[in-house]
């Protein structure tokens, strides 16, 4: 990415001295007496950076920021890098009712940046800034899933990300952000913080009512709050939790990967306890399936066309990882099977690998979703719900092709159905008992809106683990299982995407909650 | 529908999102690059701030806060960030659009006024000229308000001309004049910076009027008093706020006047000379005790104390107010009583002392100057022979010409139609079905009505949908004119863009009229655009409390705003500040201010056992009015897209409602159905609230017909309701 701020401070084209109150009023201002520097007068030394200061004592929440960053940066007005929410508390006549505006906090530790499959976020040496390049973005929308504040937005017009960057084009401009310039109580200015020193005393200053714990990714902003403040203060949007985006494409392809998965583990069982035969098409059928998968999990991208470039951040991106491993596991899995042809213990071999790829990728995948930011994901219950699901259809669907297997594969199954309802069970209690705003609100959701679903699984689980001890089989029955199972897994995993309820700024009172 | 590079993400819109640089903003959206910049003042609220307006390739594109306009140094309100988009917004009028069987279709521009002419002249005819009504509006430009006036009064000759004003200030005209013997407001922005000790009453100025808060930030010595029944962004700065009960302030300022005079806190010198009324003033005033008031307000006797020492010891006090005061069937007292606390205290006509109107609408003063509605052109009496003669003699027409009386005002133009005595109605810029009081009765009103003409900005409205003729208007940013702000300081408004389709300025609009009326020579003597009204104006005002004479066109643009009086010849500065009554002379036949007293009295609608709640209304920053402009402005009405009834908790329980549920409210006169209920302590117990700017949810098909019967300013504010669950409820 370029750097043109840091490159003409490096050659010296730049004053050093940024800025200041040149968009400042020069009427009302001398009128109104003069106010500080809305910015610092000079670039971060080492070991500094900018950051946003924002004064909830001065804030009105007149939406001034909001309008002025939509119009600065072209969004349509679904899309904003800033946002004005409210809290409220006491009781009348005391009653207060604060305002608070957030755009990005340019992290010391940005999750956006962590999770991003592509390399799409630099945080820029010398300002700190956290920057994001449209170019570099393929859509995945994962960073909207890391950040705590809900400060990457999706423009699914485009196809990628945008954030706010401080307004990076006016700073190297000697321009003050266009939230600063516009705001009329001057409550948002940039300054500069020694970054060992905030590390070491941030959570004072950086945290406030209604907007989630700076120790997630250490936000930058500094928050100015009342000397005295209302000790009932509460978000205003607290009522109102809607449901998230399903994300089709991801229930489809982490389903069918994990179908695929426990499949292909079914599969080599078999090849192990009776190593004479081979069963050709359960390989090929498991290899269609995850085929299936990867080709859906593209469609999730906004730009599907640069789905190849998810591989590169495998180092640091669990969603790199997750790519790279599923791609190794049909990778093998293809080997073995053309193994098969010549060698039993050649393919075995390959059969290990594919699996340990397979299982390895299972586990990327439910990492995608241990993330701070939703905390009703953040726990191994994700990679129990992931690893269940593989166990209860991975069999089924193995069972097809492996009738002698058949019957205890179906019992296998129907264990795994038990669990899962199980482990549903005691997820639903530990959510509803939490002490995360986030994790009671996704409670407050499977229990009220989408119960009717979640009883709907939850007797189709028990339903599926009786069926499936009775001895009939035969491969209708078990294709009836099958897809049986597959809807459960499928309407299981759509009440794990809806119900998320992520940590996000509050809002204000009529705005739902941005969908990721 | 995207198309296939666009669903593989070849193509992300780069040129739509990519950056340009704008010689004067800088680094900007390529979309909000301009090649020009037109100076000019913002179209929305009174503040009149001043701004530059972006154009490229003949569109607007981009809106920025002027910031060497003493009013705003640069910044605006959302609204005004945003203000470009309302000249593109979906919904404005194209065409001249007439009636015929039953629907509205397109007609010439000719066709269109010949139509209205006859159509008006034969009203006139069958019924007599007052058969026929206009109002008006505050947003026209002072050149606009000046021509209709005269067009109004001397060519279609009914004296039944109002504005949507009286929805709005008419009940501080009404006490300005009764104390001080003229409207206009005495004091400057600069009061608030200047002030040691600033009462703000039923102003909620940081929702309202945002920039001014400003000019109190920029004051670190004063003590900002807020007296509002809701607790308010405005309340919630305040260093005393005094929850009083609805409509309970004549009463707190009486009590004040009584502390003040009983502590010995008035002002002596001031009041001997400067003043009459005193003695009876303080007779009447025995009363109102705190004790009595504390009863009445709901505020205890060490606050009442607590405040009248604050303003009887302040070096310098202002009072200010806005529709909390006005909306209110005894407005015209409560004014008066505020003008009693200055007088009392000598708070007048010095820096930092005033009794301040913060008014509405951008030109709301443009036509209290300059319109011919409550008062002559130039604050003249209707009632004053010499006034009548010396304004006939300006303009070379018989006296007799002159009307001696103000005819109907707003609400009395619509009683009339409803008892058919207005038969046709001419509706310029506003749009009642949403704004004015009483619902029902406005719809008979209208619908009894032989020929409605409204001419707007926008088509369709709920007002131009009923119109038998829509004339369709240029808007803010397509017309050239000036607007006067709260402070009596006028300021330029520009051309930037064209209007679009075949919409004209109203000023056009005028003059095409009064060709055809056959008066355009007598009373337009060869005019062709708003410079020759202003010039005209000008002359008018000369000698008059508001004097124009000293200003010009070239003047305003250089200083971005000039505050009347401003005499020709004067020697002062253009920019400097001005305040009315700096020498305590008064324009009354005494030379003195009025102290007057108004009893205090309680609403009219007082909750009962069917209706236990009291309305309140109110504004939400994001939007203007009745929404006309802002509906239409994406970022605004996703910031703001729905109405909402705040209700206390204590209620809610009571009621079993939620948060976020959808209810009814309803009043003895209709119903606003499934409004979202926002459960907060912004609110009494007992008492609700709703902003009034969504037809969707319109407050007034629930508010009421009751009027000040010297302003005939609405009561909005107070009305009893009941709160419930939809009987369709769904969760």
């Amino acid at each position: 990415m370029k750097l043109p701020l840091l490159e003409n401070a490096k050659n010296g084209s730049m004053p050093v001295d940024l800025l200041d109150h040149r968009n400042d009023p020069i009427g009302a201002g001398a009128q109104c007496g003069a106010a500080a520097a809305p910015m610092p007068l000079r670039l971060p030394a080492d070991g500094e950076q900018y950051r946003f200061h924002f004064d909830m004592t001065k804030c009105i929440g007149c939406q001034c920021c909001v309008v002025a960053c939509n119009e600065q940066n072209g969004n349509p007005a679904h899309i904003r890098w800033r946002r004005v929410g409210e809290i409220e508390g006491g009781i009348w006549p005391d009653t207060s009712r604060m305002y608070l505006s957030m755009g990005c906090n340019h992290c010391l530790e940005p999750t956006c940046l962590e999770g991003c499959p592509v390399d799409a976020y630099t945080k820029d040496p010398l300002t700190g800034i956290v920057l994001h390049s449209a170019e570099r973005c393929i859509g995945c929308q994962y960073c909207t899933w890391n950040c705590s504040y809900d400060v990457p937005q999706y423009n699914a017009e485009r196809g990628v990300v945008g954030k706010c960057d401080m307004c990076y084009g006016r700073l190297q401009e000697q321009r003050a952000p266009a939230c600063v310039d516009a705001c009329p109580e001057e409550a948002i200015r940039i300054e500069i913080v020694k970054v060992a020193d905030w590390r070491a005393g941030y959570a004072e200053a950086a945290n406030a009512p209604g907007f989630p714990s700076a120790d997630d990714s250490l936000s930058t902003t500094r928050i100015t709050l009342p000397v005295r403040l209302s000790p009932d203060l509460e978000r205003a949007d607290a009522f109102r939790v809607r449901p998230e985006q399903p994300h089709w494409p991801l229930v489809l392809m982490t389903t069918l990967t994990q179908t695929s998965v426990g499949g292909f583990c079914a599969l080599l069982l078999d090849q192990w306890m009776h190593s004479a035969r081979v069963v050709r098409s359960a390989a090929w059928a498991s290899l269609l399936v995850v085929a299936i998968a990867l080709a859906a999990s593209t469609l999730h991208l906004g730009r599907p066309a640069y789905a190849w470039r998810a591989l590169s951040m495998w180092r640091r991106s669990w969603l790199s990882r997750e790519v790279l491993l599923f791609t190794a596991f049909a990778g093998l899995g293809l080997v073995y099977v053309v193994a098969l042809w010549w060698s039993g213990g050649l393919a075995m071999l390959f059969g290990l690998c594919t699996v340990a790829a397979g299982i390895a990728a299972v586990f990327a995948s439910a990492r995608i979703y241990i993330v701070r930011a939703r905390p009703a994901w953040n726990s191994g219950h994700t990679l129990a719900e992931f690893f269940l699901s593989a166990a209860f259809s991975g069999p089924l669907f193995a069972a097809l092709f492996l009738p002698d297997l058949q019957r205890s594969l179906l019992v296998f199954a129907a264990g795994a159905a038990a669990a899962t309802l199980l482990e549903q069970m005691v997820r639903l209690l530990w959510l509803a008992n939490s002490d995360v705003f986030e994790m009671r609100a996704t409670a407050r959701l499977l229990s009220t809106r989408l119960r009717p679903w979640l009883l709907a699984r939850a007797a189709g689980l028990i339903g599926a683990s009786f069926l499936l001890m009775r001895p009939t089989a035969g491969v209708a029955w078990t294709m009836a299982a099958l897809v049986l199972a597959l809807a459960l897994e499928v309407l299981g995993r759509w009440l794990f995407f809806v119900s998320v309820v992520p940590k996000s700024v509050a809002s204000t009172y009529l705005q739902a909650r941005e969908a990721a | 529908m995207k198309t296939l590079r666009g669903f593989l993400g070849l193509d992300t819109q780069r040129d739509r999102y990519a950056y340009a640089e704008d010689p004067r903003v800088g680094y900007v959206s390529a979309q909000r690059a301009a090649d020009r910049w037109v100076k000019t003042t913002c179209g929305y609220c009174s503040v009149g701030c001043g701004m530059l307006l972006g154009i490229r390739e003949g569109k607007a594109v981009a809106a920025r806060g002027n910031s060497d306009h003493p009013v705003n140094g640069g910044k605006l309100c959302p609204k005004g960030l945003a203000e470009h988009h309302a000249i593109a917004a979906p919904g404005r009028a194209l065409h001249p659009m007439l009636r015929r069987n039953g629907r509205l279709s397109p007609v010439s521009w000719s066709d269109a006024l010949d139509t209205m002419v006859t159509e008006f002249r034969s009203i006139q005819e069958r019924y007599g000229n007052e058969a026929l009504g206009v109002i008006s509006t505050g947003q026209l430009v002072t050149e606009e308000f000046y021509t209709l006036g005269k067009l109004v009064q001397l060519g279609l000759g009914t004296p039944h001309y109002d504005g949507n004003t009286t929805l709005c200030m008419a009940t501080a005209v009404s006490g300005y004049k009764r104390s001080f013997g003229s409207d206009g407001p005495p004091g400057a922005y600069e009061d608030f910076s200047r002030a040691d000790v600033i009462l703000l009453l039923g102003a909620n100025i940081a929702e309202n009027h945002p920039i001014l808060c400003r000019h109190l930030d920029a004051n670190p010595r004063k003590t900002l008093i807020v007296a509002d029944p809701r607790v308010t962004k405005t309340a919630m700065m305040a260093d005393l706020y005094l929850p009083l009960r609805p409509r309970s302030d004549l009463a707190l300022l009486h009590g004040i006047a009584h502390l003040l005079i009983r502590e010995g806190l008035v002002d002596r010198a001031y009041i001997e000379a400067h003043t009459e009324g005193y003695d009876e003033l303080c007779t009447f005033i025995e009363r109102y005790t705190p004790e009595f008031v504390s009863e009445i307000t709901g505020l205890s006797t060490a606050v009442l104390h607590q405040v009248a020492v604050l303003y009887g010891r302040a070096k310098r006090g202002t009072i200010a107010w806005t529709m909390g005061v006005n909306h209110s069937s005894i407005g015209v007292e409560t004014v008066n009583a505020i003008n009693n606390l200055a007088l009392l205290t000598g708070n007048l006509g010095r820096p930092g002392a005033s009794a301040f109107s913060i008014t509405g609408q951008c030109n709301a003063m443009g036509t209290r100057e300059a319109g011919f509605t409550s008062s002559l052109p130039g604050y003249r009496n209707f009632e004053s022979e010499a006034d009548r003669a010396e304004l006939a003699a300006l303009w070379k027409v018989p006296v007799e010409r002159i009307p001696a009386a103000r005819g109907l005002a707003y609400p009395d133009i619509i009683e009339a139609a409803l008892a058919k005595k207005i038969r046709g109605l001419w509706i310029v810029a506003t749009n009642p079905v949403v704004s004015f009081p009483n619902l029902d009765i406005l719809r008979q009103a209208l619908s009894n009505l032989e020929f409605l003409v409204v001419q707007d900005g926008f088509h369709p409205t709920p007002t131009s949908e009923l119109a038998d003729l829509v004339l369709p208007a240029a808007i803010w940013g397509e017309k050239e004119g000036t607007y006067t702000n709260s402070e009596r300081r006028v300021s330029k408004v520009n051309r930037a863009v064209d209007p679009p389709g075949e919409a004209r300025p109203d000023f056009d609009i005028f003059l095409a009229l009064a060709q055809r009326l056959g008066c355009a020579d007598e009373l337009f003597p060869a005019w062709t655009g708003p410079r020759d009204a202003f010039e005209e104006w000008r002359s008018i005002s000369a000698g008059r409390l508001c004097d124009y004479s000293g200003i010009s066109y070239e003047l305003l643009e250089e200083h971005g705003g000039i505050q009347w009086p401003y005499p020709a010849g004067s020697d002062e500065a253009p920019g400097a500040v001005r305040r009315l009554y700096a020498d305590g002379v008064f324009p009354t036949e005494s030379g003195r201010a009025r102290l007057i007293c108004g009893e205090w009295k309680p609403f009219p609608e007082q909750p009962s056992q069917d209706f236990p709640l009291i309305l309140n209304t109110g504004r939400t920053v994001e939007h203007w009015h009745t929404r006309t402009k802002t509906a239409g402005i994406p970022i605004l009405d996703t910031l703001s897209p729905r109405a909402w009834l705040e209700m206390n908790p204590r209620d809610a329980r009571m009621l079993g409602l939620r948060p976020h549920e959808r209810v009814d409210v309803l009043s003895a006169r209709g119903t606003v159905r499934g409004i979202e209920l926002r459960v907060t302590e912004i609110v009494a117990p007992g008492q609700v609230f709703m902003p009034f700017h969504f037809v969707e949810w319109n407050a007034n098909a629930i508010t009421q017909s009751e009027f000040d019967p010297v302003s005939r300013e609405p009561n909005y504010k107070q009305c009893a309701v009941r709160v419930e669950r939809p009987a369709t409820a769904h969760r």
